[in-house]
């Protein structure tokens, strides 16, 4: 589904991905771990399309095609999402409206038509009961004054409602307690199939508890150093990343 | 047009001659004297004076109107039902370049204590009242362009609610402003008078036909008795080719209320003064407004909010989405003498600035001098968020739909506040219309 090759990245002059190979076939799960500053935001935000990064070198092919040639709007529109790490706040747009505008803009890309509105708040709910977000949640702002698990509900939320084809969790984890971490995993590992990849970007392994990862690779300063099975998270756990380094310079 | 550009005292004279066609009432000639007599002797609005500074009330005086003679035939083709909102059910006055029109205008079935009728029916049958009431506003002093719209008064709204009368239907007067074969000056007159404990609402709409040339230049007198309540809406969406000065001026009672929602869409240069006196204590005013202004346009919004007694307080919102090489103005004062104590008075002028060649001046102005009260003001002035474009791209949303429904988000804390449905969803209609125009993917 998702092939990364030797891509290299940089932003505002300096280099941040260093040649990072990924492989991601259709019903996997890959988390992609590594210490801060070891470029695993960059890695979501070139996936997703955010502008000020530039491609220097690599390739990033999506079912076949060059995603880099895709637009915000259209790599979302053939199946990406991205659950942010900071979900913005949108004052004076209702989240209700938002999702119809969202789930509405990917059918007519796909040729299908808008849902009416009947069926639409049906599937809404839910989606909203899935993840145990407030209904009064849809009626507010999106994530205006959301608490931070709220705004990783509405995240996860948005990510049932648009069944995407890849899912990238940027930190989803951050920011969350323990009963928020297991409800948002939950509403992860509802859409697990066969169909459906999803690449699970984070610090610690705690989140790796919840939503098993058929592959756990560690990305420190612009590649991937290590790949393994969820064993090499545990071990990470207990080892930290310092352990990886002087495994590097033996 | 070729003609050569006149002296704005001049352009002043030549619009505030006598009218041939009224039928001649000694008080009115004599009132109507005294503006012409101000006329010849006022300041000029020039840009070297603090409140004409940014307005470029220059391009105005350079224009050719003539006054309109109310002879037009075109009026009876005007298809005056394509301004009525569906649904708004209101005692609706209809106001063709200024002058009532009994055709379209609908004031059946109004409750007792109620009068509600053409300002110049007023004039026939109550001339003591009406002369008073003419009388107080002319000493307002005000600038030449009220002494104008005096000079020219012939029609309008007459609007009078008697002790502890609710008015539950809105009151809509629609004005419909056309120019034929030349370009016209029009100036309406409206009065509204709400005695102790009244209420009422008021929907003021300015339309226009087509590209339609001419200046409206309106004036609005409110008198708000004790416990009296006025919910006003104002909405602006003329012709790219209008010229439009609106002055509001409210007197307010002890513990009465006035609310003011403005929005100004259109026109091509636009100007709203709105003067509040509070006259006793424990009177409130809350006034809110809307501006959407680009290529070619002009939004000025003067707020003078005067708090002479104790205890009133007063609250400005006002925000504005500049695209392309639109200026818009924002003049907000607010001045509490020194007896005005527990004076309470905020001001907000937030602007949304589509494009780097759009300008806004924004002045907020307190001018205390009482020492016991809580106010405050500010002004912001900032662009859509990169951030939350992409947060909406990154859903599949469109970059400019994404942009508009951003717009809309800034502008909704204001379409929100509007109490009456149909009027609301008009206007959200007409503000995504607005959007639409601003070409949001072209932002440089």
């Amino acid at each position: 589904m998702l092939s990364i090759k030797n891509l290299h990245v940089e932003i505002e002059n300096k280099l941040i991905l260093k040649g990072l190979n990924l492989d991601v076939k259709a019903g996997e799960v890959h988390a992609i771990m590594g210490p801060n500053g070891a470029g695993k935001s960059t890695l979501s935000h070139i996936l997703s399309g955010r502008e000020g990064y530039s491609v220097t070198e690599g390739d990033v092919l999506f079912e076949n095609e060059d995603l880099l040639d895709f637009s915000i709007e259209e790599r979302a529109h053939k199946g990406i999402f991205l659950a942010m790490q900071y979900p913005v706040e949108l004052p004076g747009v209702n989240n209700m409206l938002f999702l119809k505008e969202s789930l509405n803009a990917m059918r007519n890309a796909r040729g299908e038509q808008p849902l009416d509105s009947i069926a639409f708040m049906k599937l809404v709910k839910e989606k909203a009961a899935l993840v145990k977000l407030d209904e009064k949640l849809l009626k507010r702002d999106v994530n205006s004054g959301f608490s931070g698990g709220e705004k990783k509900r509405n995240e996860i939320m948005q990510m049932a409602l648009l069944e995407p084809k890849l899912t990238i969790l940027d930190e989803t984890d951050s920011g969350l307690d323990i009963d928020a971490l297991r409800i948002v995993a939950e509403g992860v590992n509802t859409l697990r199939n066969q169909d459906r990849a999803m690449i699970v970007v984070t610090h610690y392994q705690r989140l790796l508890e919840y939503i098993q990862p058929d592959f756990v690779h560690v990305l420190a300063d612009g590649k991937i150093v290590k790949s393994g099975d969820k064993q090499l998270a545990l071990e990470l756990e207990e080892k930290g990343y310092s352990w990886l380094k002087q495994e590097d310079a033996a | 047009m070729n003609m050569a550009a006149i002296e704005p005292r001049d352009w002043l004279k030549q619009l505030a001659q006598p009218s041939m066609t009224r039928q001649h009432i000694e008080w009115l000639d004599t009132l109507q004297n005294e503006a012409r007599q101000q006329l010849s002797e006022q300041l000029i609005p020039h840009r070297k004076q603090e409140l004409w500074r940014y307005s470029n009330v220059e391009s105005l005086f350079k224009e050719h109107y003539q006054v309109d003679d109310g002879k037009n035939q075109a009026i009876k083709r005007l298809d005056i039902h394509g301004f009525f909102i569906t649904e708004l059910e209101t005692h609706r006055v209809v106001l063709v370049n200024g002058v009532f029109s009994a055709e379209f205008s609908n004031m059946s079935d109004l409750p007792e204590g109620v009068q509600l009728v053409s300002l110049n029916d007023a004039i026939h049958k109550e001339p003591d009242l009406l002369s008073n009431l003419l009388k107080q506003s002319a000493d307002l002093n005000r600038h030449v362009f009220s002494n104008l719209n005096t000079a020219n008064l012939c029609d309008g709204l007459f609007l009078q609610i008697d002790e502890n009368v609710q008015l539950n239907k809105p009151v809509e007067i629609i004005n419909v402003s056309f120019s034929a074969e030349m370009q016209v000056a029009i100036h309406p007159r409206n009065i509204c008078v709400l005695k102790q404990g009244a209420s009422a609402t008021i929907i003021d709409r300015y339309v226009s036909t087509g590209d339609s040339h001419y200046f409206n230049n309106n004036f609005t007198q409110i008198t708000l008795d004790k416990n009296a309540r006025l919910n006003h809406y104002r909405v602006q969406q003329e012709s790219r080719n209008a010229h439009h000065l609106g002055s509001i001026s409210v007197s307010q009672q002890a513990s009465s209320e006035y609310r003011n929602s403005s929005f100004s869409l259109g026109g091509h240069w636009s100007r709203t003064e709105l003067d509040i006196d509070f006259k006793n204590q424990y009177a409130q005013c809350h006034l809110q407004g809307l501006y959407i202004v680009g290529d070619e346009q002009v939004q000025d919004f003067h707020l003078n909010i005067r708090h002479d007694v104790p205890s009133c307080s007063s609250s400005e919102n006002f925000k504005g989405i500049l695209y392309g090489k639109g200026k818009a103005i924002f003049d907000g004062l607010i001045y509490v003498a020194r007896d005005a104590q527990k004076t309470d008075a905020h001001l907000s002028n937030k602007n949304l600035m589509l494009s780097r060649q759009a300008e806004i001046d924004s002045k907020p102005q307190l001018e205390i001098y009482a020492d016991d009260v809580k106010c405050s003001h500010g002004t912001t002035i900032g662009e859509l968020e990169q951030q939350q474009i992409f947060y909406l791209r990154s859903r599949g949303i469109h970059e400019e739909t994404a942009k508009k429904m951003l717009c809309l988000g800034f502008a909704g804390e204001v379409i929100n506040d509007i109490e009456i449905d149909s009027l609301k969803q008009q206007l959200l209609k007409q503000v995504s219309r607005a959007l639409r125009t601003a070409s949001l993917n072209n932002d440089e």
